[in-house]
């Protein structure tokens, strides 16, 4: 448990982690999160293994203290769309035009309003993977790869994406010929869709 | 009779019907080659059209950072012009709580956006709802059309045009063309006998002063494509003869359009302007349909002489010479009296020279004409006046270029310098997608000389120590931010012999530094000290993988003895700041034919070339270069509770001062130096760091996503020892790690395994 500095963290965050903590009692878990430290403040995002907290477990209530925030479930069920990662109306606007554009198999096109769209939200993980999908189409394997990858950067340890992220890697090595690196890759997908599949309730 | 006649007279006779006939066979002859050179000539007129240069066109959507003034502002720039009412496209209209505005229609390479008529409603943050006016359709969103900000044209021609179709100009255009030039246009057959008399009259009573020209519209145009300016009776003969023919060939339509587009308008240094579609641009900073009457006289009133008429020269000349043409106008019953009474009182309308939207940025559209030279064949580019689309942010331009016109006096002022002294380069990139936003490469920043954003190649300096860290904390068995460095001096004998022993800039050594802190306050003998362990090819290869082509592998390149351009900073930068991802800096995104067809677009490339955790680390270091270090100055400038990440660059003597920094969505650098290389007396701080600063506030740069990548792991450190932390300890702090490297051993002041739940919770709430 020394993973957490206290001193440095805000007033807001240490609620989080405590929430966290009392979570992770009544679900057994000897496990902190590890990941994102510095700016959970929102959902905390428990490890693949995590099983989600039993809501009649005993929750350990100190004495003298003031009663622990209510938390939101944990988040287990990963947004699986721009729209579910709350992307801003423009982005959806651009969202629909680009995926005209891929109905029309103009793949050129589509590259660009996604590119349009992430000039709006640059780290937005869900569009990086759309422009490594849009790369695919245009046998750009290697640029399909490198957006997968940035695209696992920024997706905050949302696993659900990070998955679908390393099929698409797969997918891009096995054009480029890289049977080993194609083979990791899908073995990469497939813990992590093991572990969804463990954690979802 | 016939007796009458001598024979030499017989022979004189048969001698000129002879003589008569060669002359008209000859005649014959030259008229029937002149008629296919014609014919030839003019099919063959290929317009020296320049390609066309545009900045990136402003997306407007709810929630985009834009507020209602600066949506105001840059409609002024694309020049909008505010009215009572909205009167056509290219006007706004300020209504109590709303701008409203009638957006121009343009093609943009996804296809057309139609004119249509917007309220625009913001906030403080920015704008905040925009509707379709005359429905309750709200829009998602929608783009202004983009600045024109250049041309690029072949270096053995000056002549620029934009072309324009007679059927799509306002057809008071050549209504007023006609009636100033050539009345009877309609119904001669290229040349008028009744001008020619008129003029002749009207000169044979004239002494001296301007002579007036009898030549048709037909005839200007011939002479203006195919004849020298040569004033003689043959080079006129031949003139007259050209337009009979080709009249002849070429409709009435087509002679007017050709005109339209060839005639010389005015001259811009070296660039000569032509045709009345980029006139308009060029003195009125919008399109021809939207010019007002007055406008249209104007520049058909310059035509007669546009060197004469040059309306920023000669304002009153013109005044006078576009007053009557508008008199003209009213005659010929083009506009009415009361019109002309209004348009007369208006004044001229000529925008600012250079600063009328055209050749404004002159170091960005030289960026421009390099990128573009390995994609296009010169001549086409001169010719096919192709339409570059480019990430050029004007506002973001605007912005880089008054911090350095307002800041290098003050600094000036500061160390005492003579005014003028500095020069000052910068450029401005988006993190993701490395688009070049803005650039300037000479304190005078409409100056097209010398770049020094591309061209000028300095010393980095402390520029180069992020990559020396980032090499230490890939290698997280050995290092990590904590890591303590002995600041102690080091002497190294270089392979020519000679001594080489670096100092700190303060002269001072500072005892054993934790590895971050020697990058936040630029320590130097750490650095070589780190530089040196993990040896000269790794820091090499981090610098070439982050985007600089060459570097030395020299341990002075651990300090900055690496020449480098503002533009390759910015390069390298962008991938520390891209979390390790490099993507070469475009500045075009696409090229359109003059028809509005996309030719190409140009998607920008992605690699991820430098390790993301350790990446991650070294600019968590470079934070603290902003918030306790060299560069803390910015803490006063920048927005308060955002994190914003950069480095000092100060070379020997303080030649150069330097800083590059980036946050959430900008990268920027600014160098500060002489041309002649004298020191200035600036460091990085001192110099560069005030005008970054400004900058990244001006920007609206957006603070640092302090997310850490997967490999990351925070622990609680004893600052001291650098060692883990525990309740025992006061004042840990939270400094990430590479995981698997955190330190597993106790800071001495940790009662490790003593602390229960509890003390956890009251730390909590304390």
């Amino acid at each position: 448990m020394n993973l957490f500095s206290w001193p440095a963290m805000g007033f807001r965050l240490r609620l989080a982690a405590l929430g966290a903590l009392t979570l992770a009692v009544a679900g057994c878990v000897s496990e902190a999160p590890v990941r994102t430290p510095r700016t959970t403040g929102q959902v905390l995002v428990p490890p693949a293994a995590a099983k989600p907290a039993r809501p009649e477990a005993p929750v350990v209530q100190p004495p003298l203290l003031p009663p622990p925030p209510v938390m939101p479930p944990v988040a287990v069920d990963y947004p699986k769309t721009l729209a579910a990662a709350g992307a801003a109306a423009p982005v959806l606007a651009l969202a629909r035009q680009a995926q005209q554009s891929r109905a029309a198999g103009q793949h050129d096109a589509a590259l660009g309003q996604w590119q349009r769209a992430l000039r709006i939200e640059p780290r937005n993980a869900f569009l990086w993977h759309e422009i490594a999908v849009t790369h695919l189409k245009l046998k750009h394997a290697g640029q399909a790869e490198s957006a997968a990858q940035k695209s696992t950067s920024l997706a905050h340890g949302n696993l659900w994406l990070e998955a679908q992220n390393w099929r698409l890697i797969a997918t891009a090595r096995r054009v480029l010929l890289d049977v080993t690196g194609a083979e990791a890759a899908t073995a990469r997908a497939d813990s992590l869709s093991a572990g969804l599949a463990t954690a979802s309730p | 009779m016939i007796r009458i006649i001598s024979p030499l007279l017989r022979w004189l006779i048969i001698g000129l019907a002879i003589a008569a006939s060669v002359g008209v066979v000859a005649l014959s002859l030259w008229l029937i080659q002149l008629d296919k050179e014609v014919r030839v000539r003019f099919a063959g007129v290929k317009w020296v059209l320049p390609a066309q240069v545009y900045a990136a066109p402003m997306d407007l959507y709810p929630g985009a950072p834009i507020t209602v003034p600066e949506l105001r502002r840059e409609l002024d720039r694309l020049g909008y012009r505010l009215s009572d009412e909205l009167s056509g496209p290219g006007t706004y209209q300020i209504a109590t709580d709303e701008l409203r505005v009638d957006v121009r229609a343009f093609s943009f390479w996804d296809g057309p956006q139609k004119e249509q008529r917007v309220a625009f409603r913001g906030d403080a943050s920015g704008l905040t709802t925009i509707r379709a006016m005359g429905s309750d359709q709200s829009i998602d969103l929608m783009r202004l059309d983009p600045m024109l900000i250049g041309s690029i044209y072949p270096s053995h021609s000056a002549e620029d045009r934009v072309l324009v179709k007679l059927d799509e100009v306002p057809p008071l255009l050549p209504a007023t063309l006609i009636q100033v030039e050539d009345r009877a246009f309609e119904e001669h057959y290229g040349v008028s006998l009744k001008g020619i008399l008129r003029a002749a009259v009207t000169n044979a009573f004239r002494d001296g002063g301007r002579k007036q020209g009898g030549s048709t519209i037909t005839q200007q145009l011939i002479k203006n494509l195919f004849l020298s300016n040569e004033q003689s009776y043959a080079r006129k003969i031949r003139e007259a003869l050209m337009a009979v023919l080709l009249e002849r060939h070429v409709s009435k339509h087509d002679i007017l359009e050709a005109y339209l587009n060839e005639v010389w308008l005015g001259q811009d240094g070296n660039r000569a302007i032509h045709g009345f579609g980029l006139a308009s641009q060029f003195y009125f900073n919008k399109p021809l349909n939207e010019l007002r009457p007055a406008e249209v006289a104007l520049l058909v009133g310059i035509a007669k002489g546009p060197t004469v008429y040059n309306p920023r020269k000669h304002p009153d000349r013109v005044r006078e010479r576009r007053d009557l043409v508008l008199k003209l106008m009213e005659e010929g019953g083009l506009i009415r009296a009361d019109e002309r009474e209004v348009e007369s009182l208006s004044p001229l309308g000529v925008q600012n020279g250079k600063a009328g939207g055209v050749e404004r940025y002159p170091a960005f559209i030289d960026l421009v004409r390099r990128q573009i030279k390995g994609l296009y064949r010169e001549e086409d580019l001169g010719s096919e006046g192709l339409r570059i689309f480019t990430t050029l942010d004007p506002r973001a331009q605007e912005r880089l270029e008054a911090r350095i016109v307002a800041d290098l006096p003050d600094l000036e002022k500061g160390r005492q310098l003579k005014a003028g002294t500095l020069q000052a380069a910068g450029v401005v990139t988006s993190v993701e997608g490395g688009e070049v936003l803005a650039m300037v490469g000479d304190r005078n920043v409409r100056f097209p000389g010398f770049n020094r954003a591309l061209d000028s190649q300095r010393p980095i300096g402390s520029l180069a120590k992020p990559f020396v860290y980032l090499a230490a904390l890939a290698d997280p068995g050995r290092y990590n931010l904590y890591s303590l460095i002995a600041d102690e001096p080091i002497e190294l004998r270089m392979p020519n012999g000679s001594r080489w022993a670096p100092k700190n800039y303060d002269r001072r050594l500072h005892g054993t530094v934790p590895l971050y802190a020697a990058l936040a306050k630029s320590y130097n003998l750490p650095t070589v000290r780190i530089g040196l362990d993990v040896g000269v090819d790794r820091v090499h290869d981090l610098l070439q993988a982050a985007g600089l082509q060459g570097p030395p592998r020299l341990p002075s390149m651990f300090l900055g003895a690496i020449n480098a351009s503002p533009l390759d900073v910015a390069q390298i930068y962008s991938t520390l700041a891209a979390n390790g991802y490099l993507t070469p800096l475009l500045a075009i995104r696409e090229v359109m034919t003059k028809e509005g067809q996309p030719l190409s677009r140009y998607s920008f490339q992605l690699k991820q070339t430098l390790p993301e955790g350790p990446v991650y680390l070294t600019n968590w270091a470079m934070q603290k270069v902003i918030e306790f270090g060299t560069a803390r100055w910015a803490v006063s400038v920048l927005p308060a509770g955002q994190q914003y990440a950069g480095k000092t660059g100060t070379t020997d003597d303080a030649r150069d001062s330097w800083f590059a920094g980036f946050g959430g969505d900008r990268v920027a650098v600014v160098w500060v130096g002489r041309d002649d290389n004298k020191p200035v007396g600036l460091d990085g701080a001192a110099g560069a760091l005030r005008i970054w600063g400004r900058l990244m506030r001006d920007l609206n740069a957006r603070g640092l996503d302090l997310t850490a990548p997967a490999g990351i792991v925070e622990a609680s450190i004893d600052p001291q020892s650098g060692l883990l932390a525990d309740n025992g300890c006061a004042g840990a702090i939270s400094v990430p790690f590479m995981a698997g490297a955190v330190p597993t051993s106790y800071a001495p002041c940790a009662d490790a395994g003593q602390s229960g739940p509890l003390d956890w919770l009251k730390d909590i709430f304390r």
